[in-house]
């Protein structure tokens, strides 16, 4: 009989197959007993280091089941993690970046962390750097933890800086604080090298000319949305004033016009550049291509008194439970604890851990190039709040384009400024859908 | 040149051209497993040539990533899919088809209008419906929606109409009623319409994307398309590992293939109809 | 027991007397919905009932993570989509890619079926060859060609370059994204159409050509005037099959460019799923589904009024 046959083969099919996953198809519920899930976005020398955490981790917790998973990195990452967690099977633990997580916090989606919970880990509000604590905060109330700051910054080869005449009597880099400086420092750079001055992504790219110009214009003080993202409030005359300067490199050859993201790693790492503009998560990059180079802050062109540069901070947050089992959030929080304690790992990687206890110690003044750049934590500029505003955004997709655009010399400052004006106000006005 | 040799010529130069095309077309499976079977280290040097041929990409990730679990969903979810279109298929075209009742018409209509309409139009609502049913994250959610095909219905009452009727007035005559003439003589004739119906939907299940990727976020039990596409950027540059993943996950469907391909190319041929 | 085969079950226009005699005073109402049952209620449930729900959804401002319907907007999202820069290049992409997808596929799955028509031996390797990477799952596909794209390590560049060529970043540069999607595109379905087509050829009577041939026909004219006109109908059904998925394309674009880059290879579907899942605004992603199904609808109707013109004919 063919339908028994049938039947009896995709029985067996399916009894095969329940076997291999457990039933945790068939049910939303989820995994029970000592388990801990946990979500993150880190490939690369990121995913490295946070692997040796994890084993940290599981050996000083041997009853507690972590299952790590690493997705994609940027909106696919954001929107994995908001779907499961409407369909009610969130992970136990999930990063997110600080300028995302408030979306998701306004979405009703992150369980929020309370004050005694947290104490009962000895995670208070005093033992992070302040400025990132702050910039956690929905409504004076914790919903994540940050775990380090991850700001832009400049590489420079120290070779060619030393035959270019710009490191001083300690061998350091004499800071670059006014655009005559700064172009100057370039065009010696280049004169050494006989290549490039200095190297910044804009080809394919568009988190970094966000991220270069966010820095300029931050110096500057300006601000590019307002009223959560209502609002658009750029501010032409700084706007344009930070757009002809990016644009200058460019044009008197101090920065190619086109380079991509692989391309300035490459050429900086083979000595062909004496300045990288970056995150500083590349330092692994180049001290395994053993690059004689050093790391500091990205130079105060604007700033004057008050020094503002790019940054986003990772976080680790609790994603909205379908049962508030203290269990499971408890051993969530003993997770998050064990990676602040581990900050001098992650810190490996080029990031400034908001853990005071690890960041005010001699262990992290030791570390350079790390330290050298410490004190962008405090002076840290984020994307604006709104609910498309974020790192890997459909905000820093559009200004990160435009922005491109213009160092590549292929438009104005001005028509640059009416496009970044004219697509953030379609976003400003829709509808928010949260 | 006689017209023999000039026809002779010109099938010599067509077998030539139809080899090198299918060399070519072979090409991109090929370089990915002879990818998979270099040491990471080796693949940063673009070449067919392997120096210390290993296993150890497979092996890799077997162990690193979800990919049995992957397997033991999709082969799940696409049965329980293709049995069910079979099923609930064959047995509406059966009334369909032998039935005379009111609305029979109307009835085929709006079963064939479905049709027209492509899944992907439904994702959203679907996805709204399946929260609200609290199903989201379950193999219902991916299965349910697959099984009511209006394809599998016509396609069943292509069979049945097709079917001469001597054999069903007889076992009338004799008392049977519908449902046992359904079992014992219909469904036994229609194992071609069966052995259709239940491989594409089986195939199409299995690489269905769009909709698994938005109902199923939990990597443990993922299909395969959608756990290679969920942790695709977590290999980084270890491209021996990500083209070991490539393969283990087409091996299920290459089997299937290669096991019932003359079912798969004749029912293409047949009813020129796809998904 | 009468053998019966798929190949006739399965091509309409073959009527018998589609039904028994009822019993005297009744249809067959009762059975009936009892065989109906299983499939009308999945239908309704998980076809019908969500397509209702989106007509409905499109006008209101339903979001996908507040319950319920939200705000009415009227034709509010009609609107805005049709006027949004994002929805129109969307459906370019879309265009776009079928433009550069259809005629390959057609014009060279044809070409080599014929040329394996021709050939009598080794048929079922060439059938492997091309039908291979068909049945492959779309996740495969993308990170098998990702591979070969990849910048500096592909093996289409490292070819290239043998000949002195340098190739171009073929994902990441915005004018060669969308043709490397379709390249990838045709060695992946290509298989398909093969097999249609070589299934055609082989239906046509061998003594058409045998005829041609004693007229003097060279191979060439014979492709013209018999080859070409019997497999106008075949063509048809390929050509709005294509056009039809080329219009539903997604899982290309989302994972070897995620739209990218800068949106240039987003297409409407991903359009869709940007909107409706990753900014959460499914009442919004609805009135967009409901305007590419009007597309769709209407690709459908050209096929239709095609296919009834060409039944004419013949």
């Amino acid at each position: 009989m063919t339908l028994t046959r049938r039947a009896l083969l995709s029985g067996g099919a399916a009894a095969a197959a329940l076997g291999l996953t457990g039933c945790s198809g068939l049910t939303p519920g989820r995994r029970t007993g000592g388990s801990l899930d946990y979500w993150n976005l880190f490939g690369g020398g990121d995913g490295v280091r946070m692997a040796q955490m994890l084993d940290v981790f599981r050996t000083a917790n041997r009853g507690v089941d972590l299952d790590a998973v690493t997705l994609a990195w940027g909106n696919p990452y954001y929107t994995k993690l908001s779907l499961a967690t409407l369909g009610d099977k969130p992970p136990d633990v999930a990063v997110a970046h600080l300028t995302r997580m408030k979306t998701m916090v306004e979405a009703g989606l992150v369980e929020e962390l309370l004050p005694e919970d947290l104490a009962r880990h000895g995670m208070t509000a005093d033992k992070f750097t302040p400025r990132t604590w702050q910039a956690g905060l929905v409504e004076g109330r914790t919903y994540a933890i940050p775990i380090d700051t991850h700001p832009f910054v400049m590489f420079y080869n120290t070779d060619v800086c030393e035959k270019a005449g710009l490191l001083d009597s300690s061998g350091a880099l004499s800071p670059l604080d006014t655009p005559e400086r700064f172009t100057d420092a370039l065009r010696r750079a280049k004169e050494v090298t006989k290549a490039q001055g200095g190297v910044v992504a804009i080809t394919n790219e568009t988190a970094t000319p966000w991220r270069i110009f966010q820095s300029l214009y931050g110096q500057l003080g300006g601000e590019m949305l307002a009223d959560e993202g209502r609002r658009v409030v750029v501010d032409e005359a700084r706007a344009t004033q930070v757009l002809d300067f990016l644009q200058g490199l460019t044009r008197e050859g101090l920065a190619p016009a086109s380079a991509d993201y692989q391309g300035t790693i490459a050429t900086f790492a083979n000595g062909q550049a004496g300045f990288f503009f970056q995150g500083e998560w590349e330092i692994s990059t180049f001290q395994t291509a053993k690059t004689p180079f050093s790391m500091t802050l990205f130079p105060n062109v604007f700033g004057g008194e008050k020094y503002a540069v790019q940054a986003d901070s990772h976080t680790l947050l609790i994603p909205r439970q379908p049962d508030r089992d203290p269990e499971r959030i408890d051993r969530a929080l003993l997770f998050i604890r064990s990676m602040l304690d581990q900050s001098k790992t992650w810190a490996e990687g080029g990031h400034v851990p908001s853990w005071l206890p690890f960041r005010d110690s001699a262990e992290y003044k030791a570390m350079t190039p790390q330290s050298n750049y410490a004190t962008a934590a405090d002076a840290a500029v984020y994307d604006p709040e709104g609910w498309y505003s974020g790192s890997g955004s459909n905000f820093e997709i559009i200004t990160g384009s435009i922005i491109a655009s213009v160092m590549a010399g292929q438009q104005a400052p001005a028509t640059a400024i009416a496009q970044i004006r004219d697509k953030l106000t379609n976003l400003a006005t829709t509808a928010p859908p949260i | 040149m006689s017209i023999e040799t000039r026809v002779k010529l010109f099938n010599r130069i067509c077998a030539g051209v139809l080899i090198a095309f299918a060399l070519l077309w072979l090409v991109p499976l090929l370089w990915a497993l002879d990818t998979a079977l270099k040491p990471n280290a080796e693949t940063t040097r673009t070449s067919w040539l392997i120096e210390d041929p290993t296993l150890g990409a497979f092996g890799r990730t077997l162990r690193e990533t979800d990919i049995l679990n992957w397997f033991g969903s999709s082969l799940f979810i696409s049965t329980l899919s293709a049995a069910g279109a079979v099923l609930t298929g064959s047995l509406a075209a059966y009334a369909l088809s032998r039935m005379r009742f009111r609305y029979r018409n109307a009835i085929f209509w709006f079963v064939l209008a479905g049709i027209m309409i492509p899944g992907q139009v439904l994702i959203v609502p679907q996805f709204r419906e399946m929260d609200s049913l609290g199903l989201l994250n379950t193999f219902w959610a991916v299965s349910l929606p697959q099984i009511p095909t209006a394809i599998a219905v016509f396609i069943f009452k292509q069979f049945f109409d097709g079917l001469p009727k001597e054999l069903e007035e007889v076992a009338r005559m004799d008392g049977a009623g519908f449902l046992r003439i359904y079992r014992r003589i219909i469904m036994p004739l229609a194992r071609p319409a069966v052995a259709a119906v239940a491989i594409f939907t089986f195939v199409s299940s299995w690489n269905d994307l769009l909709w698994p990727l938005l109902v199923l976020s939990n990597p443990d039990i993922m299909t395969v398309p959608v756990g290679l596409a969920t942790v695709q950027g977590s290999f980084g540059i270890r491209y021996a590992d990500t083209m070991a993943s490539a393969i283990l996950g087409a091996i299920p469907l290459v089997a299937v293939f290669l096991l019932f391909q003359r079912n798969i190319v004749e029912g293409i041929a047949g009813s020129g109809l796809k998904g | 027991m009468p053998h019966v085969t798929a190949e006739t079950a399965v091509r309409p226009g073959r009527s018998a007397r589609a039904d028994l005699a009822p019993e005297p005073g009744r249809g067959f109402g009762l059975p009936a919905a009892g065989f109906l049952a299983p499939f009308l209620l999945l239908y309704l449930l998980f076809i019908i009932g969500p397509a209702i729900y989106g007509l409905i959804m499109s006008f209101f401002d339903t979001s996908a993570v507040k319950p319920g319907l939200s705000s009415f907007a009227g034709f509010g999202n009609y609107t805005e989509a049709l006027q949004s820069g994002d929805f129109w290049s969307s459906l370019w992409h879309t265009m776009w890619f079928t433009i550069l997808t259809t005629p390959p596929l057609i014009l060279i799955a044809f070409v080599l079926a014929l040329l394996a028509d021709r050939v009598k031996k080794g048929r079922w390797f060439f059938r492997l060859a091309f039908f291979a990477p068909y049945i492959l799952p779309s996740a495969v596909v993308a990170l098998i060609w990702i591979w070969l794209y990849t910048p500096g390590l592909g093996l289409i560049e490292a070819g290239l370059g043998q000949i002195g060529i340098t190739a171009p970043n073929w994902l990441g540069d915005p004018g060669w994204a969308m043709p490397s999607l379709a390249l990838t595109t045709v060695w992946w379905t290509l298989g398909f159409n093969f097999v249609l087509y070589l299934a055609g050829l082989q239906e046509i009577p061998r003594d058409l050509y045998e005829a041609s041939a004693m007229d003097g026909a060279s191979p060439w004219q014979q492709i013209r005037s018999i080859t070409i006109p019997m497999l106008a109908r075949t063509t048809t059904l390929v050509a709005v099959l294509q056009v039809i998925a080329s219009l539903k394309v997604f899982d290309q674009m989302y994972m070897m460019t995620a739209g990218g880059p800068n949106f240039a290879t987003r297409s409407i579907l991903q359009y869709v799923y940007d909107e409706g899942f990753t900014n959460f605004r499914i009442g919004y992603a609805s009135a967009v589904s409901m305007l590419f199904f009007l597309v769709v609808l209407a690709v459908s109707a050209v096929w239709f009024a095609l296919v009834r013109r060409q039944e004419r004919g013949l």
